[in-house]
C-alpha cells in the first residue's frame, strides 16, 4: 500500500512538472508543435474502487507507448502519455478530462475504466469533438447515449460475448443439439448481459429454460441455486458470473453430482487461480473471453513478449483492451496523418467508423454507435489447460462437446 | 410445483447451513447476554478466523481444521482483553449504544487489516475433497458442509455442557440472569464476564474455520453476515443460545426452502421480516431469552 501511495505521489509530481514543462514550451499557440510529441490525455481510476483493474489498464497503455515509441513513434513524433488519477469517481472525471482538453491542449485523448466512468468522459470529449477510443465500458447503456466519436477498442459487448457458441450450438445436427438449459446470472448489467445474451438466441432456437437464477453480488451460499439446476437435469448450464460466485457455483454443482453436457460461465474459468480454486476439477468448462496471450493475431505477440519484459508478467483483458485502444488511436493517426485538436479529430473519426483494424483481439470494427461488432473467442479447459476453441480461425484444440464429467 | 427430490435436496441443504448460523449466532447471543452488549464486530472476527484457516493452509500446507488449535485459544485471549481492557471501561448508562459503536470500529479495523495483508483478492481454501460428496436417499451431501454442520454440533454441544454442567458454567449463567444477585453469593462477575466473551470470540474462532471450508472469502465479507446473525439472536431471544439454535435451524431451512419458488435475492429477506415480525409481535424472542424487554 504504502509504494502504491509513493507511486502516486510521483506521478502526481510528474504531472505537475509534466504540466508546467508544457504550459512553459507551449506558450500562446497550445499546440504542440511539428516534431514534439504526441501528449495523450488519459484519465484513469489509480485509487478507489477500480484501482485494481485501473491499474491493469494504466500498464497497458504504457506498454502500447513505450512500443510505439521504441518503433519510431506516430507520425514520426514520439508518443507521450498524461494520466490523471479520477479516484474511481465520475465527477473527477469530467474534471480531468475538461482539464486534459481544455487547459492541457493534449493532442488526443483515450478513454477511462468502467462503464461508469466511460459515459461522463465520453461525454466531455464529445463536447470538445475528440476521437474516443476507451478500453472498457462494454454494458448497453454506453451505446444508447447517441455519442458519435466513442468507440469500444474490444471484440464485443457483454451480450455478444457468447455468439461463436450459440452458432456452434445451434448448427450441431438435429440429434445432437441440446434441448434444454439452465441459468444463473449475478445481479449485475455485465454478468447478466453475457448470460442472456446467449439465452435469447438458444431460446429462439427452441432450447427450453428449465432454470432461470438472479442472485445478489454478495452471495456465498450458492447450494440452493446448484440444487434447483441439479434437480433439473438441463443439458446445458451457463453461469453470468465474476470470479468467486462462478467458482462457488461450480463447486456446489459437482458437491451434487450434477453433470451438464455444457457448462459456460463467463469471467470466472479465465482467472489465473480458477483452477486451483476449484481442485482442478475443470474439465470441459467453457468460457468467453476478449482476449488470450496465445491468441495468433500478429500483432499480439510482440505485445506478449514485450509487455512481460517490461512488467514481469503476461497482460491479462485490462493491459491489452488499454493496448488495443492504442492500436486503433495509431491506426488512425498513422492513416488520416495528423493528431492535435481541431478538424484533425473528426477526421480520425470518420476514420475509424469506416476501417477495420488489426489488434491484439484480432480484427476490431465497429457500427454507428461505436459498438464492436465481434464475438468473443470462446475457452474450454481441456487436459488441465485453458484452450482457444471458437472460433475456427483462431482455435487450438476442437471444442469438446458434450463435456467430460467434471 | 417442485419434485420431491429437490425439496429434500433443500431441505438437507437448510439443515446444514442452518447449523453453521446457529455456531456462527452463538458467540453474538452470549455477548449480549453477559453485557448486554451488540458486538457489530463478531462477523469480522469470524472472517479474521476464515483467513487464518485459508492462511494456514495455503502457505504452511496445514489442514483448515488444524488451524483452530492456534486461533481458538487465541481468539478466546483476545476475548477475555478485548472486555477487560475496552468494553468494560464503557460507562453502564450508555452500554448499549456505545458498543456499537466501539465494535463498529474494531470490525473496520479488522476489515481494513485483512484488506492490507492479504488483499482485496477473493480467497477460497482448496481443499481435495471441496465437491466431494455422498448420496442419501437420492440427496447429495457435501463432505465439506458436513464438516462445517459437525464442527458446529461440537462447539455448541460443548458450549451447551460448559454452561450447564460446570463451576464456571452456573457462574456465567447467573452473572447473566442477575449480575448483582451474582456478585452478591461470591461470584466475581467481572473476571466470569471477560471469561465468557472469551468463549463467544473462541465461537468466532471454530465459525470461521467451518465458514471457510465451503466459500470464498473477502475482507468486507462480514457485512454480509451481520444482518442475518443478529436477526437470528432477537428471533431466538437475546442472552439465549439455545434459542439462537432453534432459530438459526428453523430460518436456514426456511431460507433454503424459500430459495425454490422466490429465488437467492428475496429469499434472504425471511431474516429482516422474521426481525421485523419478533420486534412487533414478540420482542422476548420465540425461542427463550427474558433480556429482550430490557433491550
Amino acid at each position: 500500500m504504502t509504494t502504491r501511495y509513493r507511486r502516486m505521489q510521483w506521478m502526481t509530481a510528474l504531472g505537475v512538472t509534466m504540466t508546467l514543462a508544457l504550459g512553459a514550451c507551449g506558450g500562446g499557440s497550445g499546440e504542440s508543435a511539428a516534431g514534439g510529441p504526441i501528449v495523450i490525455g488519459i484519465s484513469l481510476p489509480l485509487t478507489g474502487d477500480f484501482s485494481e483493474p485501473g491499474k491493469g489498464v494504466q500498464r497497458g497503455y504504457e506498454a502500447w507507448a513505450k512500443i510505439t515509441n521504441e518503433n519510431g513513434g506516430l507520425l514520426g513524433r514520439q508518443v507521450e502519455l498524461k494520466i490523471l488519477d479520477d479516484q474511481s469517481n465520475a465527477d473527477r472525471v469530467v474534471a480531468d478530462y475538461e482539464q486534459l482538453i481544455g487547459q492541457e491542449q493534449v493532442d488526443l485523448v483515450v478513454g477511462p475504466f468502467s462503464t461508469r466512468l466511460v459515459v461522463p468522459a465520453a461525454r466531455v470529449a464529445e463536447e470538445y469533438g475528440m476521437l474516443f477510443v476507451e478500453p472498457a465500458g462494454a454494458a448497453k447503456e454506453v451505446f444508447e447515449q447517441g455519442f458519435k466519436n466513442l468507440f469500444y477498442a474490444a471484440p464485443a459487448v457483454a451480450n455478444d460475448h457468447y455468439n461463436h457458441l450459440a452458432d456452434y450450438l445451434l448448427a450441431l445436427p438435429e440429434d445432437q443439439k441440446p434441448k434444454t438449459a439452465a441459468y444463473a446470472a449475478m445481479d449485475d448489467p455485465f454478468a447478466q448481459g453475457t448470460a442472456y445474451g446467449l439465452k435469447e438466441k438458444l431460446e429462439a432456437a427452441g432450447i427450453r429454460t428449465l432454470v432461470n437464477e438472479v442472485y445478489p453480488p454478495n452471495t456465498t451460499d450458492f447450494g440452493s441455486i446448484a440444487a434447483k439446476i441439479a434437480a433439473s437435469k438441463a443439458d446445458l448450464v451457463v453461469g453470468g458470473s465474476q470470479y468467486q460466485d462462478g467458482v462457488n457455483l461450480i463447486v456446489a454443482l459437482q458437491q451434487l453430482q450434477y453433470q451438464p453436457k455444457l457448462a459456460a460461465f463467463s469471467t470466472a474459468p479465465t482467472n489465473p487461480e480458477f483452477a486451483a480454486a476449484i481442485g482442478n476439477k475443470t474439465e470441459g468448462i467453457l468460457s468467453p473471453t476478449g482476449y488470450a496471450q496465445d491468441a495468433p493475431y500478429p500483432s499480439n505477440q510482440e505485445f506478449v513478449q514485450k509487455y512481460t519484459a517490461q512488467f514481469g508478467a503476461a497482460p491479462e483483458e485490462d493491459e491489452a483492451n488499454a493496448y488495443t485502444t492504442g492500436q486503433v488511436v495509431a491506426a488512425a493517426v498513422t492513416a488520416v496523418g495528423c493528431a492535435e485538436q481541431g478538424e484533425c479529430q473528426q477526421k480520425l473519426v470518420e476514420w475509424v467508423r469506416n476501417n477495420t483494424v488489426e489488434t491484439v483481439v484480432g480484427p476490431l470494427s465497429w457500427d454507428e454507435t461505436g459498438k464492436p461488432k465481434g464475438a468473443h473467442m470462446i475457452q474450454q479447459w481441456l487436459g488441465g489447460e485453458i484452450k482457444i476453441v471458437l472460433p475456427a480461425d483462431a482455435k487450438e484444440a476442437d471444442l469438446v462437446y458434450p463435456k467430460p464429467a467434471w | 410445483m417442485p419434485s420431491g427430490a429437490l425439496l429434500f435436496q433443500s431441505v438437507i441443504l437448510g439443515l446444514l447451513l442452518g447449523g453453521l448460523y446457529a455456531l456462527l449466532a452463538a458467540g453474538l447471543t452470549l455477548y449480549f447476554g453477559i453485557m448486554r452488549v451488540v458486538m457489530i464486530a463478531h462477523s469480522a472476527f469470524l472472517i479474521l478466523a476464515a483467513y487464518l484457516a485459508w492462511w494456514s493452509h495455503s502457505r504452511l500446507g496445514v489442514d483448515p481444521l488444524l488451524s483452530m488449535i492456534v486461533t481458538v485459544p487465541l481468539f478466546f485471549g483476545f476475548g477475555v482483553l478485548l472486555q477487560r481492557m475496552l468494553l468494560a471501561r464503557l460507562r453502564p448508562v450508555t452500554l448499549t449504544m456505545m458498543s456499537v459503536l466501539l465494535t463498529f470500529a474494531i470490525a473496520l479495523t479488522i476489515e481494513g487489516l485483512l484488506g492490507y495483508v492479504f488483499t482485496g483478492t477473493q480467497r477460497r481454501i482448496q481443499l481435495g475433497y471441496g465437491s466431494a460428496s455422498f448420496g442419501l436417499f437420492g440427496a447429495r451431501i457435501a463432505v465439506v458442509k458436513l464438516i462445517a454442520f459437525g464442527l458446529a454440533a461440537v462447539a455448541l454441544l460443548t458450549l451447551y455442557l460448559l454452561m450447564k454442567k460446570t463451576t464456571f458454567g452456573w457462574a456465567l449463567r447467573a452473572t447473566i440472569q442477575h449480575r448483582d444477585a451474582a456478585r452478591l453469593v461470591g461470584i466475581e462477575t467481572e473476571r466470569i464476564a471477560g471469561y465468557g466473551f472469551g468463549i463467544g470470540l473462541a465461537t468466532a474462532a471454530v465459525g470461521g474455520t467451518a465458514l471457510a471450508l465451503d466459500t470464498t472469502i473477502y475482507p468486507s465479507l462480514h457485512w454480509h453476515w451481520i444482518g442475518p446473525l443478529m436477526a437470528i439472536i432477537v428471533v431466538g431471544g437475546l442472552g439465549s443460545v439455545p434459542g439462537a439454535a432453534m432459530a438459526a435451524m428453523v430460518l436456514g431451512l426456511t431460507q433454503s426452502l424459500l430459495q425454490i419458488p422466490l429465488g437467492t435475492t428475496w429469499a434472504q429477506t425471511i431474516f429482516y421480516l422474521a426481525l421485523f415480525a419478533t420486534l412487533a409481535f414478540r420482542p422476548q424472542g420465540f425461542f427463550g431469552g427474558r433480556l429482550a424487554q430490557r433491550f
